[in-house]
């Protein structure tokens, strides 16, 4: 069942007078459960695309079309709504919170969203997230005392377990060497499976596309093939 | 969650460090504001003591109540008609006592008033600061001008004049001391509004006070340096969270582009600057109450609850201001440039 619908797509930036036409009418859908993964040269627009579904930035033309809910047509509380509680983000950077411990940012993520869970579901919910991607032993560890893929694992973690209906990732396993890269990827198939979550992910790392259900290929702001 | 004391709790040595700035800057604007209260006190609280009211000086006098002279038939006139009125006289000079010693005085004279002492001639009634100086009562002090003695019949707490203790003395005994028959200024208590006299103007208390030799240049440059100080912590509010807020654009970029509301992030930078700011103010009162018990004899500091609280209560809203101001970034931040940026 298609979940995410993107129709015309299109995002113009605007430089003085310079106007550069990034994405030039794309049309995608993902549907339920799968992982769609983007490739493509730089500056072919996958990021750019990823970030207008992940509702980071406004198209400029076309429709962003969530569980029917046309998205360019919402105000930034709703946008900002649906992020929260509908979404998971995963960059090539972990951007974890350095003043707080791996529990901690975990719960920081049950506040964004609003969860209805009480104090002792969410404890057990991060007990069995952290179980999920083999980091339970460092629930009171703080970032700066984790490794690069151990980070990536708890922003991993910190994306899914408010139960989001849509992993966005960019470039997830950019900062990581190929074996770590392997295990996060792994991870995310696994997880986004157990959980029945649709996963859009940007990726340069080719070794990375057999993970995905789909391959979407873009070049000069267009969808190539998919 | 509390994100803002997670994070004091972990970056300790930077909050404490605003923290110490804020504690410093906020004790010594408390010292300075006790000082120039006190100075104030010891320059006017003759006058000061006094209820609110109308102050009345001759047109000539050019504002300056020594060259101040009441017509002595405009003086019978108003006193005539306003009952709680009273004229008054003030001047400078020296007391001395047996065994020769000076002191300044400020020697106070008036017409029946139930806020000026009543003296008999040959009497006098000094400044409480003298008792602790060593005169007691029965003593005979006498002055330059005057050819008999004064016999020292009480004190009077908190009556100081021109940082002078006060000499209440007798009306004929003033005009033989200075050889004048007018008085110098007519008082009108509980007086909002000036009446018009001819050849007279009308002072509020506040402008008189101002027309005190030194009170006004003595008064200027302390509150001056008061609210300096209040600015520069504002300044420092300001600058520190901007530079915070600079450092961690990254960090609320990611928040937000999470979910978290962009409300969350400026409570919490709200709870730090009262946390710190609440931290500084109650050690630097503490300390500033404690520097008041401990303050050496005769310092003029006067460092009233009133003045504390109003001070702290300008601190909060000159932190707050500057930590909003600052903030106004945050707003602004964009999840994407954020993203973009790298790890935090």
């Amino acid at each position: 069942m298609a979940i995410f619908t993107m129709e015309d797509v299109k995002k113009t930036f605007t430089n003085g007078e310079v106007k550069e036409e990034v994405l030039k009418g794309i049309n995608l859908t993902l549907h339920e459960g799968e992982i769609t993964a983007l490739v493509g040269a730089s500056g072919s627009g996958k990021s750019t695309l990823l970030t207008i579904a992940a509702g980071l930035q406004p198209a400029s033309g076309g429709q962003v079309l969530f569980e029917g809910k046309n998205m360019t047509e919402m105000n930034a509380e709703q946008i900002r709504k649906i992020r929260a509680c509908r979404f998971g983000f995963v960059f090539q950077f972990a951007h974890l919170v350095p003043f707080l411990t791996v529990e901690e940012q975990l719960l920081l993520m049950f506040d964004a969203s609003e969860t209805t869970l009480k104090k002792h579901e969410q404890t057990k919910e991060i007990d069995r997230i952290l179980k999920l991607v083999g980091m339970d032993h460092r629930k009171h560890a703080y970032p700066a005392s984790l490794s690069g893929g151990e980070k990536q694992r708890i922003a991993l973690a910190r994306a899914l377990i408010h139960q989001p209906s849509v992993l966005f990732a960019d470039e997830p396993t950019a900062s990581l060497d190929s074996k770590r890269s392997r295990d996060v990827m792994r991870l995310i198939r696994e997880l986004t499976r157990t959980l029945d979550i649709t996963t859009l992910m940007v990726t340069h790392d080719e070794d990375m596309l057999t993970y995905a259900d789909h391959v979407v290929k873009m070049s000069d702001g267009l969808v190539v093939n998919g | 969650m509390n994100l803002a004391w997670k994070e004091m709790k972990k970056n300790k040595v930077r909050f404490m460090i605003l923290g110490s700035i804020i504690f410093l800057v906020s004790l010594l604007t408390f010292l300075i504001s006790g000082l120039a209260n006190g100075l104030s006190q010891d320059n006017a609280s003759l006058i000061k003591a006094l209820p609110d009211g109308q102050f009345y000086l001759d047109e000539d006098a050019d504002e300056t109540y020594s060259f101040s002279r009441i017509d002595k038939r405009v003086q019978a006139e108003f006193l005539h008609t306003r009952k709680d009125a009273a004229a008054i006289s003030i001047q400078m000079s020296f007391l001395s006592d047996d065994s020769g010693n000076r002191r300044s005085a400020a020697f106070v004279t008036s017409t029946a008033s139930p806020f000026f002492t009543d003296v008999k001639s040959g009497e006098i009634v000094l400044d409480g600061s003298l008792e602790e100086e060593g005169i007691k009562v029965g003593d005979t002090l006498t002055t330059a001008q005057y050819s008999g003695t004064f016999t020292v019949k009480g004190f009077a707490d908190g009556k100081k004049f021109s940082h002078a203790p006060a000499a209440y003395i007798n009306m004929e005994d003033y005009k033989d001391i200075f050889n004048v028959e007018e008085m110098q200024l007519l008082f009108l208590p509980e007086e909002d509004h000036s009446t018009d006299i001819t050849g007279m103007h009308s002072f509020s208390k506040e402008e008189f006070l101002q027309t005190i030799p030194s009170y006004s240049a003595e008064q200027l440059s302390l509150n001056m340096m008061v609210w300096f100080l209040v600015v520069i912590s504002g300044m420092l509010f300001a600058i520190f969270f901007y530079m915070m807020n600079v450092q961690k654009i990254g960090l609320y970029g990611i928040l937000k582009a999470i979910g978290v509301k962009t409300g969350t992030l400026f409570k919490m930078m709200w709870t730090q600057m009262l946390m710190i700011t609440m931290t500084a103010l109650l050690l630097s009162v503490t300390c500033s109450q404690l520097f008041t018990l401990m303050a050496p004899e005769g310092m003029p500091f006067s460092l009233t609850a009133q003045a504390t609280i109003q001070l702290s209560l300008v601190f909060l809203v000159i932190g707050f201001t500057g930590a909003t101001l600052s903030g106004i970034g945050i707003k602004k931040v964009e999840p994407l440039q954020a993203i973009q940026q790298g790890e935090v």
